[in-house]
């Protein structure tokens, strides 16, 4: 997982609950909080990080990836804003996740594991997105959709009835714009 | 300016996490710029890979041109003697048979023991055979020097180094010329569709041009002969420095060695005696030589389209 991810995750911690929160959970999880963006760390820390933060706020796992996907996609915006820039609607912009910005992830970094993503396009404000990962991180993809339905001040519902946590071979989220 | 009662700490970190950033922004940037160049020295490393190997063609071509016109002079030269002597013999060919013929009638009134002791030593040398096979002879090598002679004819003209005549010329008339030409070598079925464009004078040897021309509409005939629906589009156009000769056909296609090969002198895909292999690599060296250049593009099965291109010169 590249570094940048591990700094949302920093920035999201101390922001809503302070900078002794962020070094608790980093003794916790016996890491020593030293991330830089383009570098990749262990898939297994982060995890280990999120089920700290999970106990510290005592919520369910789900509830914190789905919230960090809002906030990672508003910080990612943030230091790339030529993707929402050019994405004249929701739908385009997640359109473009797979080609547009993952080609120019690809041209940054090298083997950064992205995700894949096919799409269906029912033409209806309704969009299926495929996800594909080994990683599993089908919930931060949902946050990261709502969190780009806000930048776009849409209304998105997302159902999501096939899941590689449930031995599919990839995930299917509806996503119903309005 | 901050709030005094803000933990100094925590503004010396959010201080060195905005540097952070800044920092990881200014590598992005340069790492995208990075990428963008490596792109750009990939794309000219490419085109620098084909003109190598477009000057590597042309070298090869150079050197077999030097070597063509030099076995062409060092053929010609024994050539022109044995093709001589070969007609000298025939003319006494010709005289030994009437003699022959005058002995045979000479034989009739001559006494039985002297027609027993000829006959014996005309069957001893085999004359009776030999007068038959000597102008079966004759013909099989005058055949194979006819052969030999359009071979050194076309290393001559695939080594020509002069401009030859030129002038202004009319390249539709010669592509209507060319194809009445040819019009026995187009089998009937084949269809062959005109679409000339007026064109504006061209300067150049206008019957080297028709050779070209020629060369590649044969090719196409010979091409699309076993093809369903056959046909041979042959267009002209032209633009502000050029003119174009288009020569598309449904034919065969050619395999990538083929197409690899396909100006390289002596390279045929006819059956041994029925091409010489010249033909296109003449073609491309008249092109060339008139500062244009012959464009090919086939597919296995499909088809080929040749495209000729001749500068529309200032000296107009």
């Amino acid at each position: 997982m590249k570094g940048v991810i591990f700094n949302v995750l920093e920035e999201l911690v101390i922001e809503t609950s302070g900078m002794v929160a962020w070094n608790n959970i980093l003794a916790a999880a016996g890491s020593d909080g030293i991330y830089t963006s383009g570098a990749s760390y262990d898939d297994a820390e982060l995890f280990a990080l999120v089920e700290q933060v999970c106990k510290a706020l005592e919520l369910p796992a789900e509830t914190v990836v789905g919230i960090f996907g809002e906030y990672l996609f508003d910080q990612l915006d943030a230091r790339h804003p030529d993707f929402v820039a050019n994405a004249p609607d929701l739908r385009s912009f997640l359109m473009s996740v797979d080609t547009v910005i993952h080609g120019e992830v690809l041209k940054l970094y090298t083997n950064p594991n992205l995700p894949r993503f096919d799409y269906q396009n029912h033409g209806d404000g309704h969009l299926t997105m495929n996800y594909r990962s080994p990683r599993k991180l089908c919930l931060l993809a949902e946050g990261l959709i709502r969190g780009a339905a806000k930048r776009y001040d849409a209304q998105v519902s997302i159902e999501h009835k096939v899941c590689m946590h449930h031995g599919a071979d990839h995930c299917q989220l509806d996503v119903s714009i309005s | 300016m901050s709030d005094n009662r803000q933990d100094p700490f925590e503004i010396a970190y959010l201080r060195e996490r905005k540097i952070r950033r800044a920092a990881e922004q200014l590598l992005e940037d340069k790492t995208r710029m990075l990428h963008q160049r490596n792109l750009e020295l990939s794309k000219t490393n490419e085109q620098l890979m084909q003109q190598q190997t477009s000057m590597l063609k042309q070298e090869k071509l150079a050197t077999l041109g030097t070597l063509a016109a030099g076995v062409a002079h060092e053929i010609n030269n024994p050539l022109a003697f044995v093709t001589s002597n070969i007609s000298a013999l025939e003319a006494y060919h010709h005289a030994y048979h009437e003699l022959f013929k005058y002995v045979k009638a000479l034989r009739e009134k001559m006494s039985s023991d002297k027609v027993d002791a000829l006959d014996e030593e005309i069957k001893k040398l085999d004359l009776d055979y030999l007068d038959e096979d000597l102008p079966m002879l004759m013909n099989e090598t005058l055949e194979g020097l006819e052969r030999v002679k359009k071979i050194v004819l076309s290393l001559r003209n695939f080594a020509r180094s002069q401009e030859g005549e030129r002038a202004l010329s009319d390249l539709n008339e010669g592509i209507r010329s060319t194809l009445r030409l040819v019009q026995s070598e187009i089998k009937q079925g084949i269809e062959v569709k005109l679409k000339l464009e007026d064109l504006p004078l061209v300067r150049c040897n206008p019957s080297e041009i028709n050779q070209v021309v020629l060369n590649i509409i044969v090719n196409a005939a010979h091409a699309t002969r076993d093809r369903p629906k056959p046909y041979i589009y042959i267009s002209s156009s032209t633009d502000e420095n050029n003119v174009y000769i288009s020569i598309e056909d449904n034919g065969s296609g050619m395999s990538q060695h083929t197409m690899e090969n396909l100006f390289m002198p002596f390279f045929t895909t006819k059956p041994i005696g029925e091409g010489t292999g010249m033909g296109m690599a003449i073609a491309h060296k008249i092109i060339e030589d008139h500062g244009g250049d012959l464009q090919v593009s086939s597919n296995e099965g499909v088809g080929s389209h040749f495209t000729l291109r001749l500068p529309i010169t200032s000296d107009q």
